[in-house]
C-alpha cells in the first residue's frame, strides 16, 4: 500500500547525467511517498475521530451551549441564563448558570464528597489490588481459578452489587448494624455519618474494582522477564523487598495508567451513591452527607422540573464544572507521568539490566 | 511536512463535520418512536408507558392484573397493545419529560402521576383533548377537575384515587391494651371528628405503653397532612409561600414533635429498612391509601396476620396518589390511543382493577359497583375494603393545589423531616431553617 519512495521501478540503467525530468519524477514520487507515509496513519485512525465528534465532542460542545441557557426539560430553550435570587442578579449572562451552581452549598458538599469518596476508595484499592497482584503472580495451585476469583465482584452488575451493600449498609436491619448489635456495640449511623456513608460506598466501590485492577496490575507483572526475579532472589531479596524494588519500579507506566483510569472513575461516580440512597427521593442523603458531582447533576437535571426552572441549563452547567475538573486533573496525571518516565523509570531498568548481567 | 500533517487534520474535521451534519438530517428525517405504527393489513399498535403496577395487564404472582390488554385486543382484531412498564413513577417521569421535550420518543398513552399532572396541565397543547372519546364515563368532581384545563379541555382521563384509611396492627394493639375491632379503632381515634392532634394523643398513649413506635414515618405522617392543605407551598397564583405558610409549619411542628417524644419508627419512605419493618412490630399504625395496600402485603408476605384496616382519617378524608392517562399530539395514531384511554377509564374496566389489583376507581359508577362495593380484602381480617375506601373518599373535602413547584418543595421537606426522624441530626428548627434555604435555592 505504501510505495516505497526511492526504489525505481524501471530497469536499473545509469542516468544519463543531468536528466531533469527523470530527477522530477523521482523527487515527486519522494514527495508523494513522504506525504503517503506523514498521512496515511492519520487516515488510518480517522474513524476513531469521527466517531469521538459524533458521540463526545459534539455532546460536550451542545452541552457548552445548553449551560449557557435558561434550558427546561420540558418546554425547552428559554434564552439566556440569568442567575435570580440566589445571586440577588436578574440580568441575562452566559455565565449565569455557572454563577447560580457556585453560589448552592450542594455543590460544594458534592465536590467534597466526591473527593473524599474517591481517596477513602482509590488508595486502598490500588494498594490492595498490587498485593493481591503480587499473590497472584507466584506459584499459586490452581492459578487460573484464583485469577477469576479475583475478577467475579467486577462482572456482577453496580446495581445488583448496591442492592446488595444497601442491605448490608441498611441503619436499622442491615446485616452490619445486627451484628454489631449482637456484640453489644451501637450501631454505625451508615447514612446520617457523613464520613461512615462514605467509608459504606467507599467498599461498594472497591468490592467492584479491585479485582479488575489487580488483573491489568497482573498482566504487566507477568511480563517482567523472570531472571530479573531470579537475580534479585541471588542478591538476597526476600517477597517484601522484591515487591518493593523490582516490581513496583518495573510497574510504572502500567501503575499510572491504572491511577489515572480509576481517578476518572472516580470523579465520576454516581451509581453507587444513587443506589445507596434510601428511597425515592432526597439523593445523596437528607443532609447531602453523600452527595456527588455526577448525582446532583443528574438529580438537577432529571428530578428538578419545574416549570420556570432552568434545570437542564443549570445541570450542564455542573457537567462542565464536572469536566474541567476532571481534565485537570488529567494534566496533573499527564505532568506526573513524563516526569516519572523520564527520570524515574528509564534507570530504574537500566539499573536492573546491569544486575542481571552481574 | 508541516503542511501535509496539517492538511491531513483539516480533511479529517471536515470529514467530521460532514458526517455531523448526515447524522442531523437523518435524526429529524426519520427518528419517531410511534412510526410505522400501521401496517398495510390496518393492524394498529398502541404503545403504553405505565408504573408501578396499574394492574391493566396479564396477572402474575408478583403484579396482580386485570389482563384488560388481551380483553381489548379480543374485541378490536385490528389493535395490538405494547405496555412498557416502569419501576417507579420517578424512572417514567423522568423519560416522559424528555420525550415531551425533545418532541419525539413519547409513547401513545402516557400513565401520569398526580405529582407531576401540573407539569402536564400547564402546557395543554401537547396533549389530546379526550373529552370527546370519554363522553360515557364519569368521575368524582374533583378528580375530573384535576385533569381539565379552565377552559373545559379534558387532558388526562382518571384512572385510580387514594382515599386513606388507617391501617394498623390489631395484635399489637391488643398487647398495648387498645381496642382492636376496626370500628372501636376508628371511634378510639375520633371517628368522623378525628383529628391530627387526636391521633398523636392516642399515638403518645400507646408509645408510652409499649416503648414502641407508633407510626412508620414523618415524612408519611406529613404527606397525609399537606394533602389536607389547599394551598400548601404555593398559592393559586403559582407564588412561593412555603416559608410564611402557618400551615405547613403547624404540620411540621406536630409531627417532628411527636417524633421526639418517640412515636416515629425513624424510617425513611420506601428505603429497605422501611420495607422490611411491615413484618417486625417496629410500628403500629400507617396511612393507607388503597394502593398501598399491595406495598403492605408485599412487603409482610401474604401470609402474615395482624395488619388490619380503619374506616377513619385524622383531619378529615385525605387523597394521596391516583393517576390519569394522557395521549401526547405526537402520537401518531392518536385517534386509537384516546380511544383506548377511554375504554381503560370506564367504569367496567376500573371496577375490573379494583376487584384484581386495590387500585381504587375514580368513577362513582365503579365505585357503586357490587364488585367494588363489596370487595373485602383476605390479607386485612377481612375488611369490607370496598365499603371502606368508598367513605374515605367521600370524605376527601380538600383539592390541594400544586403548582409546578410543588414537588420539589415537598421532596426538600421530606429531606427536612429526616434530618429530625431519620438521621437524628438536627433539631426541629434547625432543619426547618435549613429547608427555607433549600426552598430558596429553588428558585
Amino acid at each position: 500500500m505504501t510505495a516505497n519512495p526511492v526504489a525505481p521501478d524501471k530497469p536499473q540503467t545509469p542516468p544519463p547525467a543531468h536528466d531533469d525530468a527523470h530527477e522530477r519524477r523521482l523527487r515527486a514520487r519522494g514527495r508523494r511517498g513522504r506525504l503517503d507515509v506523514r498521512l496515511s496513519p492519520y487516515l488510518y485512525i480517522s474513524p476513531f475521530f469521527l466517531l469521538f465528534a459524533l458521540t463526545g465532542l459534539f455532546p460536550l460542545i451542545y452541552t457548552a451551549w445548553v449551560a449557557t441557557r435558561q434550558w427546561n426539560t420540558i418546554t425547552g430553550d428559554g434564552g439566556v441564563a440569568v442567575c435570580g435570587a440566589v445571586c440577588g442578579s436578574t440580568d441575562p449572562s452566559i455565565f449565569a448558570n455557572f454563577q447560580w451552581v457556585l453560589n448552592q452549598p450542594a455543590f460544594w458538599d458534592a465536590l467534597r464528597n466526591t473527593f473524599s469518596i474517591f481517596l477513602i476508595s482509590t488508595i486502598p484499592q490500588l494498594i490492595a489490588a498490587l498485593i493481591l497482584a503480587a499473590i497472584l503472580d507466584a506459584n499459586l495451585k490452581a492459578k487460573t481459578f484464583w485469577r477469576m476469583g479475583v475478577l467475579l465482584p467486577y462482572v456482577i452488575a453496580p446495581s445488583a452489587a448496591a442492592i446488595i451493600f444497601s442491605q448490608i449498609f441498611s441503619d436499622q436491619s442491615g446485616l452490619i448494624n445486627t451484628f454489631l448489635g449482637w456484640i453489644g456495640v451501637s450501631p454505625v449511623p451508615w447514612h446520617a455519618n457523613t464520613l461512615a456513608s462514605h467509608i459504606a460506598i467507599a467498599s461498594i466501590v472497591n468490592f467492584r474494582w479491585t479485582g479488575y485492577n489487580t488483573l491489568i496490575l497482573l498482566a504487566a507483572m507477568q511480563a517482567i522477564p523472570r531472571d530479573v526475579f531470579e537475580a534479585s532472589v541471588v542478591d538476597g531479596a526476600g517477597r517484601v523487598r522484591q515487591l518493593v524494588s523490582v516490581t513496583i519500579p518495573m510497574l510504572r507506566p502500567t501503575l499510572i495508567f491504572v491511577i489515572i483510569t480509576s481517578t476518572i472513575g472516580g470523579l465520576q461516580i454516581f451509581d453507587e451513591p444513587q443506589m445507596f440512597t434510601q428511597g425515592t427521593s432526597g439523593y445523596g442523603g437528607p443532609n447531602r452527607q453523600f452527595l456527588t458531582v455526577s448525582l446532583y447533576l443528574w438529580d438537577l437535571g432529571f428530578n428538578h422540573v419545574s416549570i420556570g426552572q432552568p434545570n437542564l441549563g443549570r445541570s450542564a452547567a455542573v457537567a462542565w464544572l464536572l469536566f474541567l475538573i476532571v481534565v485537570a486533573f488529567a494534566i496533573v496525571n499527564f505532568l506526573l507521568t513524563r516526569r516519572i518516565a523520564s527520570a524515574g523509570g528509564a534507570p530504574a531498568r537500566k539499573h536492573h539490566a546491569k544486575e542481571v548481567a552481574r | 511536512m508541516k503542511n501535509a500533517t496539517r492538511k491531513g487534520f483539516g480533511a479529517v474535521a471536515g470529514a467530521a463535520v460532514l458526517a455531523l451534519a448526515a447524522s442531523a438530517c437523518s435524526n429529524g428525517g426519520s427518528d419517531d418512536a410511534s412510526g410505522d405504527t400501521t401496517d398495510a393489513g390496518g393492524q394498529v399498535t398502541i404503545k403504553v408507558s405505565t408504573f408501578n403496577n396499574f394492574g391493566l395487564g396479564a396477572p402474575s404472582d408478583t403484579r396482580p392484573g386485570a389482563d384488560l390488554w388481551a380483553k381489548y385486543e379480543a374485541e378490536h382484531p385490528n389493535v395490538k397493545i405494547d405496555e412498557v412498564v416502569a419501576a417507579s413513577s420517578d424512572d417514567a417521569r423522568a423519560a416522559f419529560n424528555t420525550a415531551i421535550s425533545t418532541g419525539t420518543g413519547a409513547y401513545d398513552i402516557q400513565a401520569v402521576d398526580v405529582d407531576w399532572m401540573p407539569s402536564i396541565m400547564a402546557q395543554p397543547d401537547a396533549f389530546v383533548d379526550l373529552g370527546a372519546y370519554a363522553g360515557d364515563n364519569d368521575w368524582l368532581d374533583w378528580k375530573k377537575e384535576q385533569g381539565t384545563t379552565p377552559d373545559g379541555k379534558v387532558v388526562g382521563l382518571g384512572t385510580d384515587i387514594g382515599p386513606e384509611g388507617i391501617c394498623y396492627r390489631s395484635d399489637l394493639f391488643a398487647a398495648a391494651g387498645l381496642p382492636t375491632d376496626r370500628a372501636e379503632v376508628a371511634t378510639l381515634l375520633g371517628g368522623a371528628d378525628a383529628t391530627w392532634d387526636k391521633y398523636f394523643e392516642v399515638g403518645q398513649q400507646y408509645t408510652d405503653a409499649t416503648g414502641k413506635a407508633w407510626f412508620d414515618s414523618s415524612a408519611a405522617v406529613f404527606q397525609g397532612m399537606v394533602n389536607q392543605i389547599e394551598y400548601s407551598h404555593v398559592d393559586k397564583d403559582g407564588n412561593v409561600i412555603a416559608g410564611t405558610n402557618p400551615d405547613v409549619k403547624a404540620a411540621f411542628d406536630k409531627v417532628t414533635a411527636a417524633a421526639l417524644a418517640g412515636q416515629s419508627a425513624g424510617l425513611q419512605q420506601w428505603s429497605d429498612d422501611f420495607n422490611a419493618a411491615f413484618k417486625s412490630d417496629k410500628f403500629a399504625t400507617t396511612l393507607c391509601p388503597a394502593w398501598f395496600i399491595n406495598n403492605i402485603k408485599g412487603n409482610a408476605g401474604a401470609d402474615f396476620t395482624g395488619w388490619d384496616i380503619a374506616d377513619v382519617f385524622p383531619g378529615g378524608g385525605g387523597n394521596w396518589g391516583g393517576s390519569f392517562l394522557v395521549v401526547p399530539e405526537q402520537s401518531k395514531v392518536k385517534e386509537e390511543a384516546a380511544k383506548l384511554a377511554a375504554w381503560i377509564t370506564a367504569p367496567e374496566q376500573q371496577a375490573a382493577v379494583f376487584a384484581a389489583a386495590s387500585n381504587f376507581p375514580s368513577s362513582p359508577t365503579a365505585q357503586a359497583d357490587p364488585s367494588v362495593a363489596d370487595k373485602t380484602e383476605p390479607f386485612l381480617n377481612d375488611a369490607p375494603v370496598g365499603q371502606i375506601f368508598a367513605n374515605r373518599a367521600k370524605a376527601v373535602t380538600v383539592v390541594p393545589f400544586k403548582g409546578a413547584q410543588y414537588f420539589d418543595i415537598q421532596t426538600k421537606m421530606a429531606d427536612a423531616l429526616n434530618r429530625v426522624d431519620v438521621t437524628k441530626e438536627q433539631s426541629p428548627q434547625q432543619s426547618f431553617d435549613q429547608w427555607l434555604q433549600d426552598v430558596k435555592a429553588l428558585s
